[in-house]
């Protein structure tokens, strides 16, 4: 199983290298909802891979899926509308205990040394715990609504829907290499749930940005700078999990306050049993059948500090 | 060192000249914004000259000086980096008083009473998001009205429809009071475009709703909140792919369309999610009926002495925002508190602005950013 984890490609194109490395023949798949609308604007795109590319417009699928079907669309919005009510929970939960670890954060002793046994940073250890836990509630409900989506919609039995499905496997079985690019994470996640796209562990696979943050097992979002000032990181869901232990940050330099070190500490430290790899323009990643991270991979660590993956 | 104003440098030729002071104004024309210092500037023949405008803490109306055996009058003030402040030249000639735009300043600002003058600081700039962007995809604007039982007349409204609307998906609804005003004065067909374009909201429809007689329908009108609540919603709702649920809501407005959110809310609480509300003129009284605002604000000051006295949660979330120049900045930074101690979610932001549609305008991008986050937390291309 071959995963090749990109940097952004706006500015710093490595997909045609990537896809070169892996002396492949054949269609590269390619699965791109998370552009949304503009799905089918690929030029550039096809330019870099090749002129390989085999579209399976996810996204345009899911809108014929809307039209179509009608208990289907009618189950989507009852899921959005819980679905929001769940992440406004959420929200709020998160951002009230997480300004408490912050101001335990705040207490503790400069001196590593000290820092390290002091009452503070047991206290620290519990408050993150309980942002864990809040997580966990987060994706356990979002679980439930997913299985009642999926009983009220009628997905399994939808004529629509397999049949997509069916041309989806048949034009997956044909082609060589998969390649996801980033784009609207949620977007992307979604169609590839709807219809059930599953990536044969044979199958190399290049991803970046939403692509690469689907493949992990939980999806975290984050934007230090938007435009609604630094909110909270938030999981979206659970991914595909065919990285797994592994939490991405795409564009970390442009979305996270990388010099707030008590920031990026408690950052570390929530999803401190994977590793919070940090894919910025340039990155390349290759994740072997082990699984493990590369030498040079760029991550975060419980310090709050960037670390590299080998040095030391 | 602090370099002398450029007033004062010019103040110190002898003779002064009729060709000095003409290259002066030419070159600087006003005011002229040194550091955070503003001299504004009047060239004529004139009894009494003087700046007039509205900013709570500045003399108004601010005296200008004639420069000894010139045309040419001056009067310099503090003006802090970032302030932007609208004004006019009054002059007397004998009895005869006469006001006007600077004519010495061709940046003006426009409002339904008129036009003014408009001193922007060192720092101001008309934030990007507002003017046209060609990258931007146009939304589109629909004009569309029906017979309102509860104001007993026909009402006119324009609605926005984000550009590529899908009528498979649902779009927060904002519905805004002085909607023509708010498209015409304070750019918000571009400001939504633009925002849209950015990822900074998501694509939403929004209802730009005119009143007929404000200053009877704004403050807190039975038959105006009726109209809205009971009337307006159900109405677009039906008609176009909105969020159902109170959370995809939001009734916004300033001055005293900022009262009309606000009393439309708590009149019909649940209904809305949030609030948007700009120099509100939330005033009210601690003890006596003196506010001082004149028979408009009677039924204002009812209703907020009312709230105060027995605060209630009729939105989850409120932004507010107001000009720290206008003499609204104390009755909106008492209600910030009173609102929250409701259990209401509030966002406060202040500007170095007055009472005025630019100001409102600049602070869009605050409130529907906050009130409406928009997807750019889920892209990463």
């Amino acid at each position: 199983m071959r995963t090749i984890l990109l940097g952004p490609q706006r500015f710093t194109i490595r997909a045609t290298a990537a896809l070169r490395s892996l002396e492949t023949h054949g269609p590269v798949a390619v699965v791109n909802p998370g552009w949304e609308e503009r799905e089918d604007a690929t030029g550039e795109l096809d330019a870099a891979l090749d002129h390989r590319s085999v579209h399976l417009r996810l996204f345009h699928r899911f809108t014929d899926v809307l039209e179509k079907d009608s208990r289907f669309a009618a189950a989507g919005l009852r899921l959005r509308d819980r679905h929001d009510e769940l992440t406004s929970l959420y929200r709020l939960r998160l951002e009230h205990t997480l300004d408490g670890v912050y101001a335990v954060h705040r207490r503790l002793p400069h001196h590593p040394a000290r820092a390290r046994h002091s009452q503070a940073a047991r206290a620290l250890r519990d408050c993150v715990d309980e942002i864990r836990g809040i997580d966990e509630w987060y994706l356990d409900r979002l679980r439930k609504l997913h299985g009642e989506f999926a009983d009220e919609s009628g997905m399994a039995t939808s004529g629509v829907i397999g049949w997509h499905r069916e041309e989806l496997r048949a034009m997956l079985d044909s082609c060589a290499v998969l390649v996801l690019p980033g784009g609207n994470v949620g977007s992307l996640l979604r169609a590839l749930r709807l219809f059930s796209v599953r990536i044969p562990d044979r199958m190399p696979v290049i991803a970046w940005s939403a692509g690469a943050m689907v493949l992990t097992d939980r999806i975290v979002l984050f934007h230090d700078f938007g435009p609604e000032g630094a909110r909270e990181s938030e999981l979206l869901d659970r991914g595909l999990g065919r990285i797994p232990e592994i939490v991405a940050f795409p564009h970390a330099r442009r979305r996270l306050r990388l010099d707030d070190r008590g920031r990026c500490s408690v950052l570390a430290m929530r999803f401190g049993d994977e590793r919070c790899l940090l894919l910025d323009d340039g990155s390349w990643i290759e994740i072997g059948a082990d699984g493990l991270l590369p030498p040079g991979a760029r991550v975060l660590g419980t310090d709050g500090l960037v670390a590299t993956v080998g040095s030391r | 060192m602090r370099q002398r104003l450029a007033i004062n440098r010019l103040r110190a030729h002898t003779p002064l000249t009729h060709d000095l002071i003409e290259e002066f104004v030419r070159k600087y024309g006003s005011p002229v914004i040194e550091g955070e210092r503003a001299t504004f500037l009047f060239r004529g023949d004139a009894d009494e000259v003087w700046v007039r405008h509205r900013v709570v803490g500045l003399p108004d109306p601010m005296p200008l000086k004639r420069l000894p055996h010139t045309d040419l009058w001056a009067a310099t003030t503090d003006l802090p980096a970032n302030s932007r402040v609208e004004y006019q030249v009054e002059i007397r000639r004998g009895d005869h008083y006469e006001r006007f735009n600077d004519p010495l300043n061709p940046l003006v600002a426009h409002s339904p009473m008129g036009s003014s003058s408009v001193c922007a600081a060192t720092g101001y700039e008309v934030p990007s998001w507002a003017l046209p962007d060609p990258e931007a995809r146009p939304g589109e604007i629909v004009e569309d009205g029906f017979a309102s039982r509860a104001l007993r007349r026909d009402q006119p409204f324009w609605i926005y429809l984000p550009a590529r609307l899908s009528r498979v998906l649902r779009y927060p609804l904002l519905i805004v009071h002085d909607g023509g005003d708010y498209l015409q004065y304070a750019a918000m067909k571009t400001v939504l475009d633009n925002l849209i374009h950015r990822l900074d909201i998501p694509p939403l429809v929004a209802a730009f709703v005119p009143p007929r007689n404000r200053l009877v329908e704004y403050p807190n009108h039975a038959p105006h909140a009726r109209f809205v609540a009971r009337e307006l919603v159900p109405y677009l709702t039906e008609r176009l792919p909105v969020v159902e649920d109170a959370s995809g809501r939001c009734l916004m407005g300033s001055s005293f369309g900022g009262v009309a959110s606000v009393s439309t809310a708590v009149r019909y609480p649940g209904v809305f999610g949030s609030l948007l509300i700009q120099s509100a003129s939330l005033v009210f009284t601690d003890i006596g009926q003196d506010h001082g605002g004149g028979p408009s604000f009677d039924p204002v000051v009812k209703f907020v002495n009312r709230y105060r006295s027995r605060p209630s949660r009729p939105v989850d979330r409120i932004f507010m925002s107001c000009g720290m120049y206008e003499p609204l900045i104390t009755p909106n930074r008492s209600m910030v508190s009173v609102f929250r101690e409701a259990g209401i979610t509030v966002k406060y932001v202040e500007a170095r602005d007055g009472h005025n549609w630019d100001d409102w305008r600049d602070r869009l991008h605050d409130g529907l950013t906050w009130i409406f986050p928009g997807p750019q937390k889920y892209v990463y291309e």
